[in-house]
């Protein structure tokens, strides 16, 4: 046998291998690895990434939440009828829970003038069709704020202000309109609350020039001039 | 995985078969060239996991194949001088990956591979070690000459005084 022949018989000695499953579970056995392709980790925070934070999630989350403000925003300027005005609703209602207890009569005063001014925004620009669920709303809205007009309380100038905005917009909404709409309840609570701020800045020591005005306010209050008498007693320079 | 493991990782993939083949060569028994070939890599590995160790003193290891190699030889030494046992011959566990020849070829193939693998298990251990190194593992001179620490003309001598060993130990039928 040539060298040659020689080398090409010990070369075929490479067909000698060992058997694949042997292969594995030996390399498993000796580095601690499964013989099954490693899985990858699951944490919370790629659980959350997963979820918050895909390519589209991302470009979509702030999409929406942009459609939602500009949504809210449009909604301020709406009338009751609109598409926008429960948004608008919503948006007050959710308003309205931070509110304290003391401040809630001038706040639901100051929605009760908002559904006045959409009811007079209506008249003047003679939209018909929305005219009935204005007036449904204003009416809630009024009997709410009598509601909180009840509650015994202090008389505070925000309070007297509210008031007699509200009582000049009624009667520019009424003109508009040319008849009446409603919100006698809270016309009785007004009467009541300026009748118990009369009672109660009687108690109180005054300066001669509020004892004045107090005196004209009961007066203005006795002939029925209710605006009369708030003007007074705004003018009293309540804290 | 760690990188230490991931290294070994590949380390074991790429020398897994050619000890497996050093090993069985020698002892001619697919059992026992399983358990030595698991029981080098093994020690490779504890080794290996010591030397990338920062904190550890064992100096880190540079030819790792070599490494392994060198435990391999010793763990055949040690099977043959702790259980004194005799090679036998014999064709039935050579394994042939290979294309299925015809029977008579395959007959013929495993006899003759038979006969070379016989004939290196005789032989001097420096000898067999250059002879798988050189036409099985396809390693050069040079690098022999780094893996046994001797000149690259010695390596020379050696594999042809080898190759002269193999044919007599073929001739006589050892």
């Amino acid at each position: 046998m040539s060298e040659s022949e020689l080398i090409k018989k010990i070369r075929q000695l490479s067909e000698i291998k060992p058997r694949k499953d042997w292969v594995l579970l030996t390399k498993s056995r000796i580095l601690g690895l499964s013989s099954q392709p490693e899985r990858e980790k699951v944490s919370v925070f790629t659980v959350l990434k997963g979820l918050f934070f895909q390519p589209r999630m991302a470009f979509v989350l702030p999409v929406v939440l942009g459609l939602f403000i500009a949504a809210f925003t449009f909604a301020q300027n709406s009338l009751p009828g609109d598409l926008l005005y429960p948004l608008k609703r919503i948006a007050e209602k959710g308003q309205a829970l931070f509110v304290s207890e003391a401040e809630r009569p001038t706040a639901q005063l100051g929605l009760a003038n908002k559904r006045l001014e959409e009811l007079a925004k209506i008249a003047e620009q003679n939209q018909t069709p929305k005219l009935a669920s204005a007036l449904d709303e204003f009416q809630k809205s009024a009997a709410v704020a009598a509601k909180n007009l009840k509650k015994p309380q202090k008389i505070t100038r925000e309070v007297v202000d509210e008031t007699k905005k509200f009582l000049e917009n009624k009667e520019r909404a009424e003109a508009s309109l040319g008849a009446v709409i409603g919100g006698e309840e809270l016309d009785v609570a007004l009467s009541q609350a300026v009748e118990n701020a009369i009672k109660d800045l009687g108690q109180r020591t005054l300066t001669e020039n509020q004892e004045k005005l107090l005196k004209e306010a009961k007066e203005d209050f006795s002939s029925g001039n209710l605006m009369g008498a708030l003007d007074k007693i705004s003018q009293m320079n309540l804290k | 995985m760690d990188k230490s493991r991931k290294k070994f990782s590949d380390i074991y993939d790429q020398c897994i078969g050619k000890i497996y083949r050093f090993i069985f060569i020698k002892v001619n028994s697919q059992e026992v060239a399983e358990d030595l070939t698991s029981e080098a890599f093994l020690r490779a590995w504890e080794a290996f996991k010591n030397s990338e160790n920062p904190n550890s003193n064992n100096q880190k290891i540079d030819n790792p194949p070599a490494f392994i190699y060198r435990i391999a030889r010793n763990l055949v030494t040690d099977y043959y001088r702790q259980k004194g046992k005799f090679q036998t011959i014999s064709a039935e566990y050579v394994q042939m990956a290979d294309p299925e020849p015809d029977l008579e070829e395959k007959a013929m193939l495993g006899s003759d591979c038979e006969m070379v693998r016989a004939a290196l298990s005789n032989i001097k251990d420096d000898y067999r070690e250059v002879i798988v190194w050189h036409y099985l593992d396809d390693l050069k001179i040079p690098e022999i000459a780094k893996i046994l620490g001797k000149p690259e003309g010695t390596v020379r001598v050696l594999l042809h005084r080898a190759l002269k060993a193999v044919r007599f130990a073929l001739n006589n039928g050892k």
